[in-house]
């Protein structure tokens, strides 16, 4: 559970970082005066989201004409409030909480494919003058148009929609939802010693204008609970966790939920104790159903987003059009899961979003743009434009990436092999886009001998090389599932919240970690 | 008083009106400014100032912590009332208490050089000049396809005070430059290489081109990388990937981890874990050190504490909350700059003394378990053949125990990694179990 903090990793956050925002109230959510809590809802007049942020429309207007005085191809400001909350249960006490506001406007010029950008939590027009004016160095020519007229532009659907935004949910309704997963998980197994609980709850209010006088707002949820054991039989102590996450509302959490969390945490712990390290070197690793889609995230993902092969920095920077992968590997990246973590409904840059296709039946299908590449490449935009906060500029990233059902059971997939490994939970990855070589290590798996699951494993790093483990997709199973727990992608210092899934699926041979005594 | 100060302790007494009997005040102020160029020109420049608060709520024998960038009067005193209502309805924990004020005495006065004035001065021609003459060097062979230099750099000032008498303030600067450069081979793979260094001051660093020298040169090391063989032999790390080797095996010598049954050190203390080479200091007072501080987060003043003595392990990071758990003295809660003992040779030096093994030059992924100490890594660098560095590997994993691994620790270098806080030299590993073909 480590957060691996160099370039392009991707990681299982241990912490609560990273949660935002909220979501819609209906008419409910109008800003209360006096209130810091309640931002406007889904459905309030632009004015209140204007107004949030102490600006209107023709402040907005002031700022972009100073922002494109030097001349832009693009340029945006990129509104963002965001609130946080956490609590943490730990030794038998609900014994901290913590809340986060982070509140600023990032300010973006574009000129070909060169950035200036700027940003401040200073919400005045002098600081947001002030800023326009540094993002505006990039550019050196004349002043481009800038839009007089601001305009909202609608959105065809909410793919997070929750029946009550979390400002309305007190921190009095949260306790009782953690004592119980903590006493479900404390009775799980008598070796358990400690458990820890950590809830997290936020939401963030973005509005995007852009220089073509388009307005875009969004209001996004996250929440995600963590269970996290400590459990002692004799001299040995193991720990282990799992968790719940996504762009989901208080009522998400019911009763099967907390039960199939504590049971999953202390399943995945009790497990390490009988769990050993299997041989090294190269064998066979079918990737269970869910989580594994890690492997995807970093042997394809990365490579095919847009930017690293503008660059011409990616493995994949010759390969649409190509055949990668047998006929029946399909992978997409999805912004469209309902109450997914990498699930948007309007992309960073005020983009649309949409399902992408980057392996259409094993031909390689499209990149991951944003508009910039988009230019570039004289395409749409797949609605992949995506920052971690109004701290950062845009880049193509991740959604919800995953494989769709091929036509193998995870029965005949097991079957088939002679000495290998099942890889089940992971905490971390990270890809190398040039070379393509890209590892995942596996807190949770299992051994397979002559067909058969013989025995537990545990903490092994696995690699392998991007194009040539998806040639080595020799099985795909018909049972895709997205991971329950949450992922976040890290690239050039940004992070941002995706999913993951696959089914079944078996690559003939990687590099596992291992020990031969 | 400064501004910065003077917020603070205004949100403190905030905080106290809220009805809060306790409470601590950080808020902070940073410039930052990133010029990225590509293949001759300019792609990217990025410029802010950023300010923000953190408070931490002691109220009715409840604990919590909060932090915000919305400073408008009215905003914040809205945002600490209703903090103080929230930290209310929690449980009462009998562990929590504010530090101690007999922590913050004997704080040490020593100028540890934080700020260099000349990192504000930059000006953005200079910037260009230097990532232009990085980019032309790293240029300066034919198969590269594209370059990418960074220069960055910025200054902070901070100020933080509490309700029992501690107040302090903080400032910084710091100054960088990273070189990534991508070389062709074959139809698809495209092997990149990086540098960086970063410090305090801009005198010390290396020249620009020097680092984009090292990233061509590492990126060409690359090429015709294979996978090498599965098998157990010598491990030769550089000091560079030494740094985060270091840093996860010391991560579980916090008194949270250990209080929480998630530290495979917990109960080592005076007892002997690693091998007689390995000593370390955490040593908060070096002059321009990346971490060097007069007190920690607590208010904590600053001294050098041995953490690992000849493979003993002396003292464990303890702040006020678990240490009253554990029954323990605070130590402190957090790293500063961490130095190693250091033996007498350089890299070269010991891989000529190997003979045979492997070098690593980098991780890739991988992870740790604190409770266990069991760790499974992938890796990058050469094979060392007959005292030489020979073939580029890749694809590989060194899978182990980080209390095992260290145990077999045969050899410091003498030659500490300058551009971190954990100034980490080469290490010798004897019998490691290397997975590949």
């Amino acid at each position: 559970m480590q957060q691996t903090l160099s370039r392009r990793s991707f990681a299982a956050i241990s912490t609560l970082g990273l949660g935002l925002p909220g979501l819609l109230g209906g008419c409910r959510g109008t800003t209360k005066a006096g209130s810091t809590t309640m931002i406007p809802g889904e459905n309030a007049p632009l004015a209140d989201h204007l107004g949030w942020f102490s600006v209107d429309k023709p402040t907005i207007a002031r700022v972009m004409s100073e922002l494109t005085a030097r001349g832009a191809d693009a340029a945006d400001l990129y509104f963002q409030y965001s609130r946080d909350n956490s609590i943490t249960m730990e030794d038998g006490i609900i014994s901290r909480a913590s809340s986060s506001i982070d509140q600023g406007v990032g300010l973006r010029v574009v000129v070909g494919d060169q950035t200036g950008y700027a940003f401040t939590e200073d919400l005045s027009l002098e600081a947001m003058l002030a800023a326009a004016r540094t993002a505006a160095g990039i550019a050196h020519g004349g002043a481009a148009h800038a839009p007089v007229e601001f305009k909202q532009r609608s959105r065809p659907t909410n793919f997070y929609t929750l029946s009550q935004p979390w400002a309305e949910v007190q921190t009095v309704q949260k306790l009782p939802r953690i004592e119980h997963l903590a006493a479900l998980a404390r009775k799980g197994d008598p070796s358990i010693h400690k458990v820890t609980v950590s809830w997290a709850d936020g939401e963030e209010l973005v509005l995007i204008a852009d220089m073509h006088g388009n307005i875009h707002t969004d209001i996004r949820p996250m929440t995600r609970l963590w269970c996290m054991l400590t459990a002692k039989k004799g001299e040995v102590t193991q720990s282990n966790s799992a968790n719940l996450a996504g762009r989901h509302g208080f009522d998400w959490y019911t009763d099967d939920r907390l039960e199939f969390l504590a049971k999953e945490a202390v399943s995945r712990t009790m497990v390490l104790f009988d769990a050993k390290r299997p041989p090294a070197g190269e064998m066979p690793v079918v990737l269970a159903a869910g989580a594994s889609g890690i492997l995807l995230h970093e042997a394809i993902g990365h490579g095919m987003e847009a930017d690293f092969n503008r660059k011409n920095t990616s493995i994949y920077a010759s390969m649409i059009g190509k055949k990668v992968a047998p006929d029946f590997v399909t992978i997409v990246d999805d912004a469209t899961q309902s109450g997914e973590r990498g699930a948007l409904n309007v992309d960073d840059e005020g983009n649309p979003v949409e399902k992408t296709v980057l392996v259409d039946h094993g031909v390689m299908a499209s990149y991951l743009h944003d508009s910039i590449s988009a230019k570039h490449y004289k395409v749409k935009a797949t609605g992949s434009g995506r920052r971690e906060s109004f701290r950062h500029s845009p880049m193509p990233r991740m959604r919800s990436t995953y494989m769709e059902n091929g036509p193998h059971t995870r029965e005949e997939i097991i079957a088939s092999v002679k000495k290998g490994i099942i890889a089940e939970t992971f905490t971390n990855g990270q890809v190398q886009i040039g070379a393509g070589d890209f590892t995942f290590y596996i807190k949770n798996g299992w051994l397979i001998e002559d067909g058969k699951i013989t025995a537990p494993i545990k903490d092994i790093n696995i690699i392998g090389n991007g194009p040539e483990a998806l040639r080595n997709v020799t099985m795909v199973g018909n049972d895709c599932k997205l991971d329950f727990g949450g992922w976040t992608c890290g690239k050039d210092g940004q992070s941002v919240p995706v999913s993951q899934g696959l089914p079944t699926t078996l690559v003939s041979k990687m590099t596992v970690g291992g020990e031969n005594v | 008083m400064s501004d910065l100060l003077q917020s603070a302790k205004t949100a403190v007494d905030l905080a106290k009106k809220a009805g809060a009997q306790d409470a601590w005040a950080a808020i902070s102020r940073d410039r930052s400014v990133s010029l990225v160029y590509r293949d001759g020109k300019v792609e990217k420049v990025e410029e802010s100032t950023s300010r923000g608060l953190g408070i931490s709520l002691y109220v009715d024998g409840r604990y919590s912590s909060h932090s915000t960038t919305d400073l408008r009067p009215d905003r914040l005193a809205g945002f600490i009332k209703e903090a103080v209502a929230l930290t209310r309805v929690l449980q009462p924990d009998p562990y929590r208490v504010i530090p101690d004020p007999a922590l913050f005495k004997g704080r040490p006065t020593v100028d540890l050089e934080r700020v260099d004035p000349s990192v504000a001065k930059l000006t953005r021609e200079q910037r260009e000049a230097w990532c232009a003459e990085m980019d032309a060097k790293a240029h300066s062979d034919s198969r590269v396809i594209s370059a990418e230099s960074n220069l960055f750099s910025g200054e902070s000032q901070g100020a933080a005070a509490s309700s029992n008498g501690f107040d302090g303030v903080w400032d910084g600067s710091y100054v960088g430059y990273a070189c990534t450069a991508t070389v062709r081979e074959g139809e698809d793979k495209r092997p990149e290489g990086s540098a960086h260094a970063v410090g305090r001051f801009l005198t010390g660093l290396p020249e620009p081109a020097a680092i984009a020298a090292l990233a061509l040169q590492r990126a060409i090391d690359r090429l015709g990388s294979a996978k090498g063989p599965t098998v157990r032999t010598t491990m030769v790390v550089d000091p560079e990937a030494a740094v985060s080797l270091i840093s996860r095996a010391l991560s579980p010598l916090s008194a949270a981890s250990i209080q929480q049954g998630r530290s495979y050190l917990a109960g080592k203390q005076g007892q002997k874990v690693f091998g007689d080479k390995l000593t370390i200091t955490d040593d908060p007072l070096l002059p321009r050190g990346l971490s060097s501080r007069h007190f920690d987060g607590e208010g904590i003043s600053a001294k050098r504490m041995p953490l690992i003595e000849a493979g003993v392990v002396r003292n464990y990071y303890v702040d006020t909350y678990y240490g009253k758990k554990l029954g323990w003295a605070p130590t402190t809660g957090s790293a500063s700059n961490r130095v190693l003992g250091l033996g007498d040779k350089p890299l070269a030096a010991l891989i000529a003394d190997v003979q045979d093994g492997i070098y690593v030059t980098s991780w890739l992924g991988g992870n740790s378990d604190a409770t266990t100490g069991d760790f499974s890594l992938g890796l990058r660098g050469h094979q060392i053949k007959g005292g030489k560095i020979g073939a580029p590997i890749g694809e590989m994993n060194v899978t182990g125990n980080l209390a095992a691994l260290f145990a077999k620790l045969a050899v410091v270098g003498n030659d500490p990694y300058p551009f971190s806080s954990l100034r980490a030299p080469t290490l010798v590993f004897e019998d490691v179990q290397f997975s590949g073909t």
